[in-house]
């Protein structure tokens, strides 16, 4: 069953990105001129504001960057607390907030590798695929 | 003309604008009082509204100028959550300025924006009003309070993940800190224990209980590793300046206060990077470098510091990304006192954001004119001459350098 979540920001360049996830792809926006990643979404390059931009997909490896486990209820009870958030630096180099897919805050060793995964998910605009990371 | 909602437009960074305004007069609403009112509300109580705080702080402010009302010719109006419009408040006031505008909302920029007018010809003495009811309004700062068009784009783009708030923020950088130099939460909480004992020498501060590290350790978690007592509070209020043309400010009632430097430098880009691996070092350095050089004195002439501690660990971003201190080595420098009363770099002697009070950035400014003036009473500063405060978020930094004036 799909899990609940908050909504996502749609619209423009965001349902590119998405609909990659939908085909369990992990694709950011990188610039032709500068070659460098864009995240999240934008509608020209944020570094070099050319609009050269194309979809790379990501190897889906990477570390961790940083960590915070959420015990306050932000969301209204959408997704039961605790749960981890993981600042996650991809191979490509991109830092991408996510979640651990199996595993906690209290596992985390600095620099700990972490691969793909994608959790089947839903919200108001409805059903989504979540990139997650999992132990490498 | 940026009304309440957008950023202000401030003069760059500019030795011909250097202490040519000084602050004459400085008020605040009843922090304390109105806090705990609002919290036991008791029976018949109705919190004060906006309009109310920012004429209890002009009332405050006009006394302690020594001026009189038909002096302010110019009136400056800046609320985060939108406020009066000027004309009427300067009615409500019984001023008649030459100008009354909405300015703006955070300490971001105000200051040089009005210091800009003043030696424009604009205004000669002009009073600057902040306020905000977050508290009584019930405002959230996470969630889906944010979303497309309110706030930046790391306070609601990452919802599908459930990161979200302020304290997110500050917890992500933490826990990175914690994995570079090995800090313990309890490291941390030596940083709100220095606040709240600073606090404890303002009558006027919310937080009045002493705090220990246990005390610290035992307040719950909001979001890991950060506790509830490394967050700022959030409250009522409202706060003013009374700005003048600094020659106007000579013999005044009490020792003036001179706008020396302040810059500006904000995150373009990489906006994660920036702020939990950088810890925004590259734009503290950038923008503490140009707000010396325009007061023309030196980091080591700082002799008070007023950071935005927003939360704990964001207070150390500022002491180390000045360069005060060494990378890595701030939570040492507060453990051994270096931030208290006496050590090197006293820090929000107010009680700060952390246990004061969260005037976005306009406490601070009022705290460092106590200080210059000598009128800090048992959290006076010894011997000061220069001061700094700092308007810093997470994506953008705004020193403001202060000299006593004579």
């Amino acid at each position: 069953m799909a899990e609940r979540r908050p909504d996502r920001t749609l619209g423009g360049p965001n349902d590119a990105f998405w609909a990659s996830c939908a085909k369990g792809e992990l694709r950011l926006q990188r610039c032709a001129d500068c070659a460098r990643y864009s995240w999240p979404p934008v509608e020209s390059c944020e570094h070099c504001q050319s609009g050269a931009l194309s979809w790379e997909p990501m190897s889906g490896k990477g570390s961790i960057a940083g960590w915070c486990s959420f015990e306050q209820d932000y969301y209204g009870g959408i997704l039961p607390v605790p749960y981890d958030t993981i600042l996650v630096e991809l191979e490509e180099g991109p830092l991408f907030l996510s979640n651990p897919d199996d595993f906690t805050w209290r596992d985390i060793k600095p620099g700990m590798a972490v691969e793909l995964r994608f959790r089947e998910c839903e919200d108001s605009a409805g059903g989504f695929s979540l990139p997650v990371f999992a132990k490498a | 003309m940026s009304g309440y909602g957008g950023a202000v437009e401030m003069p760059p960074a500019s030795r011909t604008l250097g202490r040519r305004a000084a602050i004459v007069g400085v008020g605040e609403s009843d922090f304390h009082d109105d806090y705990q009112a609002e919290r036991t509300r008791p029976a018949g109580y109705r919190a004060p509204d906006l309009e109310a705080l920012m004429e209890r702080a002009f009332e405050r402010a006009l006394a302690d100028s020594g001026l009189s009302r038909s002096d302010i010719d110019g009136l400056s109006l800046c609320c985060t959550y939108g406020g009066p419009e000027p004309a009427d408040m300067a009615r409500r006031l019984g001023l008649a300025p030459r100008y009354a505008e909405a300015t703006g909302n955070i300490m971001a920029g105000p200051i040089p924006r009005i210091t800009a007018d003043i030696v424009d010809g604009k205004a000669d003495v002009v009073a600057m009003i902040f306020g905000v009811t977050p508290r009584s309004g019930g405002r959230r700062y996470g969630g889906a309070t944010f979303s497309a068009g309110l706030g930046p784009l790391s306070y609601y783009y990452y919802h599908p993940w459930g990161w979200s708030s302020q304290a997110a923020h500050w917890a992500l950088m933490f826990s990175h800190y914690q994995a570079m130099y090995g800090a313990r939460e309890e490291d941390l909480g030596a940083v709100a224990v220095q606040l709240r004992e600073h606090a404890r020498r303002n009558p006027n501060a919310i937080m009045q209980k002493p705090l220990t590290v246990e005390g610290y350790m035992a307040s719950r978690y909001v979001v890991r590793p950060l506790h509830l007592l490394d967050i700022c509070l959030v409250n009522d209020g409202a706060v003013c300046l009374i700005v003048s043309r600094a020659e106007f400010a000579r013999g005044a009632a009490r020792p003036p206060v001179l706008v020396a430097g302040w810059s500006h430098a904000a995150v373009k880009a990489d906006k994660m990077q920036a702020m939990v691996r950088d810890r925004l070092r590259p734009i503290l350095q950038d923008a503490g470098a140009r707000a010396l050089a325009m007061a023309d004195v030196a980091l080591s002439d700082v002799g008070h510091f007023e950071g935005y501690d927003a939360s704990t660990i964001h207070l150390i971003n500022q002491i180390e990304g000045f360069g005060f201190v060494a990378q890595g080595e701030g939570l040492e420098f507060c453990k051994s006192g270096g931030m208290g009363l006496g050590g090197r770099l006293p820090t929000n002697t107010c009680g700060g954001n952390l246990s004061a009070s969260y005037m976005q950035g306009w406490s601070q400014v009022v705290e460092t004119v106590r200080q210059l003036r000598g009128e800090a009473g048992p959290r006076q500063v010894a011997g000061l001459n220069v001061a700094m405060t700092a308007l810093t978020q997470t994506s953008q930094a705004h020193p403001l350098i202060f000299v006593k004036g004579d």
